[in-house]
């Protein structure tokens, strides 16, 4: 009945640490919860925003940032291009470095 | 089917708010229907506490709820409570002009012109309460997009708490269960000490952390950059409104309403988490955060009351929040709010469910700290 309000999906992929990983991000989802999704150990704490653990830094492609960065990352990191990954969404496919601690 | 029946419970606070709207544009008596559905609320809530219903989820795992519609609805509160406010002030001008008492008939509603000072009373709690509830729609909204925060804020600042978006998310989110979390409420703290100490504590969290925002962007803290600031701005369209009204008695009224609204987003806060323990830079887990999901308030409430699920999968809509077996009072929060409001009577409610939590949910740690208190 609501399906014509139901988003077409548009999935894009992300390349963790030099091809370590591959993911599909789906349309509605974030950075952090597809990695957790598809089993990545991808350091996270609050999953909104709030921490900064999740950060990761975006080496190709565009994202669509959820939240204003600024809040939680300090000047440098935000310089050399941090992002938070639970409040990261994807405009493309992206490649992304990100320190995962086994 | 299915898809239309989960869309369309957690309708009940638009609906009730719209006929609280048309209780005060009808007049009269009917000024009461706001006290009138909360109270209502207050019985239904009690008689199905005992009713806990599973988040529903397709034989895919996928959400029976449909985003945009649910996304369209919180948005369009943003009207329904600006639409509140200008029904009392409208009253409030009648009461300041002494509008004669007579009836007139607008687009086939029978309205009654004048109003008393005891249903100006009843004007005010009855906008209070369903202006408090926004709080459902700017808690949602904060975890969202750039739009939704925004909507958060807009929300939030009809009752004067704009600072609740980022406080809820910066703060409270990152510090649950300790003393650096004002919402958090310690042990033997009653909910009227908790409404001032939390509210001002988010205040002032939310002024240190745009200045320390601007400072790293190297903006100056005077300017429109400021969302602190901003956030004030943004409550005062209201003020203006209640003032042109009323003069000094709209905005009486006004802070009544903003009084009423705080307490009620306060309540929410001191529920969720009253008397519960986190240490330090801990993980928060579920058993940090109390739920309420009886079925009345999780409908009423857009699901806020699923707390633990919550507060672990903050990303998470709330249609898709479940069942996690976190500690549970086992009543709705309608029902729950009653009690607090006796700060003896509620003590003495909770004793039993904290010293089950410090048995079956605290690791080691917590209970060192609960011992404390």
């Amino acid at each position: 009945m609501f399906k014509f309000l139901k988003k077409k999906n548009k999935n894009f992929k992300a390349i963790i640490n030099s091809s370590m990983y591959k993911i599909d991000v789906k349309s509605g989802q974030n950075l952090l919860s597809a990695a957790l999704l598809q089993g990545i150990p991808w350091p996270h704490k609050c999953r909104v925003g709030s921490c900064g653990t999740c950060k990761c830094i975006v080496l190709k492609g565009t994202i669509k940032p959820e939240i204003d960065f600024a809040n939680v990352l300090n000047a440098e990191q935000l310089k050399a291009g941090y992002v938070l990954a639970c409040k990261t969404a994807l405009k493309s496919d992206i490649e992304v470095i990100v320190k995962i601690i086994k | 089917m299915k898809t239309l029946f989960v869309n369309i419970r957690y309708l009940i606070v638009p609906i009730m708010s719209i006929g609280t709207i048309y209780g005060l544009i009808i007049g009269g008596l009917y000024i009461w229907t706001g006290v009138f559905l909360f109270g209502l609320c207050i019985i239904l809530d009690t008689i199905t506490k005992n009713i806990h219903l599973k988040a529903d989820f397709d034989k895919n795992g996928n959400s029976y709820g449909i985003k945009s519609l649910q996304y369209a609805i919180m948005y369009l509160m943003l009207f329904v409570f600006i639409a509140l406010q200008l029904a009392l002030a409208w009253r409030i001008y009648q009461y300041v002009n002494t509008t004669a008492f007579d009836t007139s008939i607008i687009y086939g509603l029978t309205i009654q012109n004048g109003i008393t000072t005891i249903n100006l009373i009843g004007a005010v709690i009855s906008a209070g309460l369903w202006a408090g509830i926004g709080i459902i729609y700017g808690h949602e909204l904060s975890h969202n997009k750039k739009q939704g925060f925004l909507m958060s804020r807009l929300i939030m600042s009809l009752s004067g708490a704009s600072h609740f978006t980022y406080a809820h998310v910066y703060q409270h989110h990152l510090h649950l269960g300790n003393e650096d979390d004002p919402a958090t409420a310690p042990r033997g703290r009653n909910i009227y000490m908790h409404t001032w100490l939390s509210h001002a504590g988010q205040c002032k969290f939310s002024y240190d952390l745009e200045k320390s925002r601007l400072e790293k962007q190297e903006k100056p803290f005077l300017s429109l950059s400021n969302k602190w600031i901003l956030g004030y701005i943004y409550s005062l369209p209201s003020v203006i409104l209640f003032i042109w009204a009323g003069g000094f008695l709209g905005l009486a009224a006004l802070l009544t309403l903003w009084i009423i609204a705080n307490f009620e987003l306060e309540a929410l806060n001191f529920m969720g988490h009253y008397g519960l323990i986190r240490g330090k830079g801990k993980n928060v887990e579920h058993r940090h955060s109390w739920d309420n999901d009886s079925v009345f308030t999780d409908w009423f409430f857009i699901a806020i009351g699923r707390q633990a699920d919550h507060h672990v999968r903050g990303e998470t809509y709330f249609w898709e929040l479940d069942d996690v077996k976190g500690p549970n009072y086992g009543i709705g929060y309608f029902s729950l709010f009653l009690i607090t409001l006796i700060p003896p009577l509620f003590r003495k409610y909770v004793k039993k469910h904290l010293d089950n939590w410090d048995t079956n949910f605290a690791n080691d740690e917590e209970k060192k700290i609960a011992q404390q208190f």
